[in-house]
């Protein structure tokens, strides 16, 4: 049965009528419109739906949006901050940490959480937190690369 | 992949999550839905009804007393290997707890729900397109376990990381049912049958694990072999605790048996003695006799007989670097 459910996503609120088998990222894409988190494997093996939820990395297609209820939902979208790219972002597009970009969001999302948790990481301790999301273009040279960058750039920053 | 339709219960109380499955059979327990969520959408498991554990208070938390380290069942696995006093005296819990598929998971995925995950097999963990072309399979609601050959039986394996650092560490845990609250060894929640891998009663639910003192007075460590080191389930894992004190051993193996194995030949038999090469020797001979291992992965089981004693005898060796 469909119930009527708050969702708090990049600071707003939506109220959304959602059944209870259906996942976050589902009601985030296709009720919410906000399709820069993607669809990959949706089995929870490649990490490029994740999002924030309370600050944490989360894989929405592994997440009931019912239980997404009372936390604060971040995602790709929610990053800028008045048409200013997030340092993460910025880092990202300087250094090539990208090629086709269908993973980006994850990758992003999921190194936002990191470095909240722990903004001068080591690079063994960003590789083995980054492992879970998977780039099949790039190699992760270079996405690694881009998220020591911005660690420089946020200096502390959120 | 959608989800199947379910019933969707989220209590507040866990005496009203233990009346629902009373009341319900059929219903399957949710803490951080990371292992059912899957199979649900392979359509490999189908409950008519979710009891989410999410909204219940309370286990949510690492605590030290007197007698023994208490972590709620629901305590996120990133929050058990962050707490100082696991990383610092228990490591083979901080490395069986941070070796949990990827750090998403580490995060979402609870220590009681990684305890009680469903046991896997190549046959079973599949999507039910892959799966539509054979017989359906006995754990999935067949007849036939297509590992064995056989009808009635099931061979999936038990492939937690967590488990056996906790046998290593002689845990128990705490099952709470509608009429009260019982403290088990943790090895007696798990049944030895594929089918249904944990013995836990009717309208029961695991809510805490109690780490004895005596754990925190000696070495362990947490080794496992896996496809892609950073985020696979083990092909075999293998926990290893020595008292300072007296010198005991405890040997557990995941991945390896229907359910995880506590090594209680090589115990016995490393009892008192001292680790030396001529004790290793005896090692892979010992450890292989533990297990029941069956063709339920795509590892070929030689191999996994060999990296049960390797991943045993470099935990040891180094136990005696600390000795």
């Amino acid at each position: 049965m469909k119930q009527a459910i708050a969702l708090e996503v990049n600071g707003d609120t939506y109220e959304v009528l959602v059944s209870p088998n259906q996942t976050l990222l589902e009601v985030l894409r296709e009720k919410l419109g906000l399709t820069g988190t993607k669809k990959g494997c949706d089995l929870g093996a490649c990490g490029a739906c994740t999002v924030l939820l309370d600050g944490a990395a989360y894989l929405s297609c592994l997440m009931l949006a019912v239980d997404a209820v009372g936390k604060k939902i971040v995602t790709i979208e929610g990053l800028s901050q008045g048409g200013e790219l997030h340092p993460l972002q910025k880092s990202f597009v300087e250094l090539g940490g990208l090629q086709c970009g269908f993973c980006t969001p994850g990758i992003i999302m999921t190194a936002k959480a990191v470095l909240d948790e722990e903004p001068q990481p080591t690079e063994e301790s960003l590789k083995k937190k980054m492992a879970g999301n998977l780039c099949r273009c790039t190699g992760y040279k270079k996405v690694l690369d881009s998220i020591m960058g911005a660690t420089a750039r946020m200096g502390g920053e959120r | 992949m959608r989800l199947p339709k379910f019933d969707y219960r989220r209590p507040e109380r866990i005496q009203e999550a233990c009346a629902i499955l009373l009341d319900q059979p059929c219903a399957k327990l949710m803490a951080g839905g990371t292992d059912l969520l899957v199979n649900m959408k392979h359509r490999a498991e189908t409950p008519s009804t979710i009891v989410s554990l999410k909204a219940l208070p309370d286990l949510d938390f690492v605590q030290k007393t007197n007698s023994a380290l208490r972590i709620g069942a629901l305590t996120p696995l990133k929050k058990v290997y962050n707490d100082p006093f696991v990383a610092a005296k228990l490591p083979a819990l901080a490395i069986a707890a941070s070796s949990v598929g990827s750090y998403h998971h580490q995060t979402m995925g609870t220590i009681g729900g990684n305890l009680c995950q469903q046991t896997r097999c190549k046959y079973f963990n599949q999507s039910k397109w892959w799966r539509s072309s054979r017989p359906l399979c006995f754990k999935a609601g067949g007849e036939l376990c297509h590992v064995a050959k056989r009808e009635g039986v099931c061979y999936s394996t038990y492939c937690g990381d967590v488990a056996p650092a906790l046998l290593a560490f002689g845990a128990e845990v705490i099952l709470t049912g509608a009429h009260g609250l019982r403290q088990v060894p943790l090895e007696e929640i798990f049944s030895g049958d594929g089918k249904t891998p944990l013995k836990i009663g009717r309208g029961e639910i695991l809510t805490e694990i109690v780490i004895p003192n005596q754990a925190a007075d000696g070495f362990s460590t947490y080794g496992k072999s896996a496809n892609r080191g950073s985020i696979d389930f083990p092909i075999v894992g293998a926990a290893v605790w020595r008292s300072s004190s007296t010198g005991e051993s405890r040997i557990a193996l995941t991945a390896v048996d229907r359910k995880p194995v506590r090594a209680r030949r090589l115990e016995d038999f490393l009892e008192g003695k001292q680790l030396n090469e001529e004790t290793f020797q005896a090692v892979d001979g010992l450890v292989a006799k533990e297990s029941r291992l069956m063709p339920s992965s795509i590892d070929s089981l030689s191999y996994k007989r060999k990296l049960m004693g390797l991943l045993v005898q470099s935990a040891l060796s180094e136990a005696r670097g600390g000795e």
